[in-house]
């Protein structure tokens, strides 16, 4: 009964583990690869620019694994010295439809063409998805998580992309096929938006 | 006894609350709200509408059927000019006969199949797009007032282009002689829901 009544205390004293590192000064790394994978906003048009690397052939899809999340580090660095932009937004949702157009077409796309738009989406994408609140060491660790998370998507969706122009012929159809529902939903999301201003 | 009766009331109620607790359901009540219920609900809506669910069928049937470009372009066709519709009922603006024009898209896509008929490429993308605009309009105008527009979008768009992509699997019987047989079967089914839906709106079955 004594030893009972000793534990009872001690349970209810009992701090948290801290076991995860998410509560280690490791939360922004999280909460930067988080943000935009878990926002539509921003995951739908990165599937574009994913299927769109994988679209122009292996060796552009490589070039764009390093263009893209720094193109994005890029725009999350750059928005803290800006004053706020809110046609960025815009931007943003103009991204939907022009992305979803170009996987639509697929075939005989300009290089220039394909890195104007992923420089420019990069950019814009990284911008809005800033955290005003950081600072310093904070910032950079948050950046550092949505670089991660631009490397990862542009990764997986890129390497998927091309792996099915490689197989067979349904494989080109898939992808213009999906790039449709992106000019679609970017349709349904920026004329929502705009009725909404 | 009347005391150990009383303590035996007590102690069942006791031991009934935690059962109950156990037992009971979710409340439900929010319904369809934020990211989730715009997604889920986008999914669904093709899905749940009969007629609406057979017509998106058709239209990958159909583009089986006539073969390449038509069985890449016509489902790229649809969701984009559906997306207009859905802009249209989303800004509240009326189209008369939208249901009308959804039960007659079966009749005709289902027709088509049955029929195996293969007009030029033009005509067929003109008469699957006239009808995405119906199916638009009934997608955008019943979004629920509490769900993320753009989460419902992406649900309607992905629900819509998963059931061409049914409608293009089951196309692939027709690489076997009675497979031509078995999808424009599949024809006369839509056209036969089309027929009952068509009969329904107008009053004709109660």
């Amino acid at each position: 009964m004594k030893k009972l009544l000793l534990v009872i205390p001690g349970l209810v004293i009992a701090g948290p583990a801290a076991a995860h590192s998410v509560s280690a000064r490791f939360g922004e790394i999280y909460s930067g690869m988080l943000h935009p994978v878990t926002t539509l906003v921003h995951l739908v048009p990165w599937i574009a620019i994913g299927l769109l690397a994988g679209c122009l052939g292996p060796k552009e899809a490589r070039r764009a694994l390093v263009g893209f999340p720094a193109s994005v580090a890029a725009g999350a660095l750059v928005a803290p010295m800006l004053p706020e932009l809110p046609w960025v937004s815009f931007v943003n949702m103009c991204s939907f439809i022009a992305l979803g157009g170009l996987v639509v077409v697929s075939r005989g796309i300009s290089s220039t063409l394909f890195w104007t738009c992923l420089v420019v989406f990069g950019v814009s994408h990284g911008y809005a998805n800033n955290d005003a609140l950081l600072v310093g060491w904070g910032l950079a660790r948050y950046v550092l998580g949505l670089t991660i998370a631009a490397y990862v998507v542009i990764t997986l969706v890129s390497a998927v992309s091309t792996q099915l122009l490689g197989g067979q012929g349904w494989g080109r159809v898939a992808i213009r096929a999906v790039g449709s529902w992106i000019v679609a939903i970017g349709v349904v999301f920026s004329g929502y938006t705009l009725m909404a201003l | 006894m009347y005391r150990d009766t009383k303590r035996m009331a007590r102690i069942s109620a006791t031991l009934a609350l935690p059962c109950f607790l156990m037992v009971a359901g979710s409340a439900f009540a929010h319904s369809e709200s934020g990211v989730t219920g715009g997604l889920v609900s986008g999914l669904l809506h093709p899905v749940l509408g009969f007629d609406h669910l057979v017509a998106m069928v058709a239209v990958g049937l159909w583009g089986a059927q006539l073969e390449k470009p038509a069985i890449w372009l016509l489902p790229i066709t649809f969701p984009m000019v559906m997306a207009v519709g859905a802009l249209v009922g989303l800004a509240g603006l009326p189209m008369p006969g939208v249901e009308y024009g959804i039960a007659a898209s079966a009749i005709v896509l289902g027709a088509a199949v049955a029929s195996n008929f293969k007009p030029p490429l033009a005509l067929a993308a003109i008469v699957v797009a006239a009808f995405g605009v119906f199916h638009g309009h009934a997608h955008g105008s019943e979004i629920p007032q509490a769900a993320n527009p753009l989460a419902y979008g992406v649900g309607f768009v992905l629900s819509t282009g998963l059931l061409h992509l049914s409608g293009i699997l089951i196309g692939v019987l027709l690489k076997w002689p009675w497979g031509s047989f078995v999808v424009r079967a599949c024809g006369v089914v839509v056209a036969g829901v089309g027929a009952i839906a068509l009969a329904t709106t107008t009053g004709f079955l109660a």
